[in-house]
């Protein structure tokens, strides 16, 4: 409590924020002073965020969601034998000539030969590398039971979702400024994993070596070829995405009503349900800062 | 026969001697001014080593080491109810009144605060550090400082600053927080009776060598200071894990004649490295009160340190007399180490000392915490259910988590004293050494 004399004769002196000279006259140690708190910074970093912006680059995240239910539907079709290794080698060869393409038109800077022919070149080491290891991976599980497989894709797809890194590239593109992380690692292996499982189920060698190719290509390339997109024309990103979109609702529906139903609540959920959600929670956002925080050092380590 | 002790205080922490540092400092002193005063003062922390079981310190100063291991930074293993039976016998044995917990970060402190608390005994906290709000080690330590702070009867600070903190922290109320900053042992503090000539200027560091105390700045600043300044030399003491950065300063830029690499300092150790300098550096990124500052002023060095925490309070005597300060920059801070250099002429030590003897005193620390004791005392008691409905505003979750815990703290209690009646727990005798001579009470 403060013993304020009013009207005495000797005014006490002015409080100040001090530590040195022991108690201040007139003013007990638990004093409180008006300027208590001032140099206190609420909410300094905290973006602002638009719905429709947001909405808007969440359809990355739905985007990449049908690229993998597109996978995971080419794997269930060739397990029930409905797709046939032609077919299948078939499509391989046309997803690589369309992604090159994109790539090639989405770049500002043009290839030149000797760089294609070099793509071409690691292309082919790596398709005749994965034709020769096919049949390690026909017999890798051939000891363990097929619920096993299916419980470990499962939950290796579902890692792979969660840690994937959706604004970048998965490989580095040129031109990105940001590198491949850790949790973007784990995914990209999570993934490959969960293919060679599912490519392990297969009857004959040339089946392992088309879905595995499939597999690749699609988990390696297609972020990439996405990214490519995105920065050559937003309006581009947002069509591709939706026609993707379409093809994936009608191949799930083809295949199980429930599945479509649970598919089509989870692409509601990314893209509206999610943004509205976030814009709703900010508003709690509560970020300190003040004279107590550690001091930031301005130039960068170097050991 | 002398009077009966007119307070008895148990302090409680995990730093104390062997350890030396801030807090172990604090301690120290405040019990020694506090024996001074007539009252009765106990220590209670864990064991150092070997170092277990009661010991006597200067003064009558009884220390408890309690066998309990610490297990990551000098903290006790954090077992909750573990304490109960030891702190409860110590209470009992001393016939405390008040306890007074140091430091957020010792858990034995937090235990030992909340087992008081159950047991009726008033409380008194008292906060070192700074912390921030945003990682995920500052969330959990700021919920359990909450926990603790939830039922307390006064709160010390060792700066504005460190007051600002703690009450944002602790959503405790800022009537409920005393401001009672650190001082310095001016005996000890002293300047050397012949000033080292100023043809080479010694500017002298020492600090844990960690990112916190500024180690990166040092790497910067000081090959540029050697630059600039070809009779200055460089004193740096203390270790860590920058020790390493340091040293490839060092030979980088060819200066091992001109940066002397002391290594750990003993405490007993720093005046005399203190007093073969002129400039004391603190590069520090964060400080609640530097006491390191103090130390240096003491003993008549001019000191040079970063703009952060509770530094500018400490040291604002008159406009850069005795300290220079600088943001966290590495150019700003070799502009500081230049005015510093042009200023140093004029620089009298010994009325530095003396200046410093009235600014800070232990005895003035110890006189206001008395009042701070005194207004605990003061407090109301409270019984368990009234106690709970402070502990259910911490939070949704946590404040239910906090009530089941101070239930749980509570029945053990009771069970604790159907084992072993409050009667039966002997009561230790009080020993007073006086000037005049020893009386047993």
């Amino acid at each position: 409590m403060d013993n304020n004399f009013a009207g005495d004769s000797n005014p006490r002196p002015k409080w100040r924020k001090v530590a040195y000279g022991g108690m201040q006259i007139g003013y007990d140690d638990n004093y409180t002073d008006e300027s208590f708190l001032e140099e206190m910074v609420m909410n300094a970093n905290v973006v602002r965020r638009d719905l429709l912006k947001v909405m808007k680059d969440s359809v990355s995240i739905s985007q990449y969601l049908c690229i993998v239910a597109l996978v995971v539907l080419v794997w269930v079709h060739t397990l029930e034998s409905s797709l046939d290794e032609n077919s299948l080698l078939l499509l391989d060869l046309s997803l690589l000539a369309s992604g090159f393409l994109i790539l090639l038109l989405t770049e500002e800077k043009m290839l030149s030969l000797s760089l294609l022919l070099r793509y071409l070149l690691n292309i082919s080491f790596f398709t005749t590398g994965l034709y020769i290891l096919a049949p390690i991976y026909q017999t890798l599980t051939r000891s363990i039971s097929s619920d096993s497989i299916w419980a470990v894709t499962v939950s290796l797809l579902l890692l792979h979702l969660f840690l994937h890194d959706y604004s970048g590239s998965t490989i580095k593109a040129p031109g990105a400024l940001k590198h491949p992380n850790l949790t973007s690692c784990i995914s990209l292996n999570a993934s490959v994993v969960a293919s060679v499982f599912v490519a392990s189920r297969l009857p004959s060698r040339l089946h392992v070596f088309a879905v595995m190719l499939f597999s690749l290509q699609v988990f390696l390339f297609a972020p990439l070829v996405t990214y490519c997109i995105k920065k050559f024309s937003f309006g581009l990103h947002l069509l591709f995405s939706f026609a993707l979109m379409g093809l994936t609702l009608y191949s799930v529906y083809a295949l199980h009503k429930l599945f479509f139903l649970v598919f089509l609540f989870l692409v509601l959920l990314v893209n509206v349900v999610c943004p509205y959600w976030l814009i709703k929670m900010q508003e709690y956002k509560f970020e300190i800062n003040g004279p107590w925080d550690e001091a930031k050092l301005c130039f960068d380590i170097t050991d | 026969m002398a009077e009966p002790p007119k307070l008895r205080v148990l302090m409680v922490s995990d730093f104390f001697f062997p350890n030396f540092g801030g807090v172990e400092n604090h301690i120290y002193y405040l019990s020694q001014c506090l024996l001074k005063l007539g009252h009765k003062v106990v220590v209670m922390t864990h064991a150092y080593g070997n170092r277990s079981g009661v010991r006597y310190m200067t003064g009558g100063l009884k220390v408890y080491y309690v066998p309990w291991r610490p297990f990551v930074m000098q903290t006790t293993f954090p077992t909750v109810y573990g304490t109960l039976p030891i702190v409860r016998t110590i209470l009992r044995r001393e016939k405390i009144t008040v306890v007074h917990g140091h430091q957020a970060f010792s858990t034995l402190c937090h235990e030992a605060l909340m087992h008081a608390r159950t047991m009726g005994y008033k409380v008194v906290f008292t906060d070192h550090s700074l912390y921030g709000f945003a990682d995920v080690g500052s969330i959990h330590m700021n919920k359990v400082l909450q926990f603790s702070l939830a039922d307390i009867d006064q709160a010390i600070c060792v700066s504005h600053t460190s007051k600002e903190n703690t009450v944002l922290r602790s959503g405790l109320s800022p009537a409920k927080v005393f401001m009672i900053p650190n001082a310095v042992d001016t005996a000890m503090f002293k300047p050397a009776s012949v000033r080292p000539s100023t043809d080479v200027i010694t500017i002298v560091v020492i600090s844990r060598l960690v990112y916190r105390k500024g180690a990166d700045l040092l790497v910067e600043v000081i090959p540029k200071v050697c630059r600039l300044y070809p009779n200055v030399r460089f004193v740096v003491g203390g270790d860590g894990p920058k020790h390493v950065r340091l040293e490839e300063m060092r030979e980088k830029h060819s200066l091992q004649d001109r940066v002397e690499m002391l290594g750990a300092v003993p405490h007993s150790r720093v005046r005399s490295v203190l007093i073969t300098g002129h400039v004391f550096l603190n590069s520090s990124l964060t400080e609640a009160f530097c006491i390191a500052i103090l130390e240096a002023a003491s003993c008549g060095l001019l000191t040079v340190s970063t703009r952060v925490g509770g530094v500018p309070e400490a040291c604002n005597v008159l406009p850069d007399d005795m300290v220079v300060l600088a943001e966290p920059d590495p150019d700003d801070m070799v502009r500081a180490i230049e005015k510093a250099i042009s200023i140093l002429p004029s620089i009298n030590p010994e009325e530095m000392h003396n200046r410093m003897k009235k600014l800070y005193s232990w005895q003035d620390v110890a006189k206001r915490t008395e009042i701070v004791y005194d207004r605990a005392l003061k407090c109301s008691n409270r019984n368990l259910l009234e106690r709970l409905s402070r502990y259910l505003s911490c939070g949704a979750w946590a404040g239910k988590l906090f009530c089941m815990v101070m239930i749980v703290d509570y029945l053990l209690w009771r069970l604790l004293q159907l084992l072993q009646p409050d009667e039966d727990i002997e009561e230790a005798p009080d020993i007073f050494l006086h000037h005049h001579g020893e009386k047993i009470n």
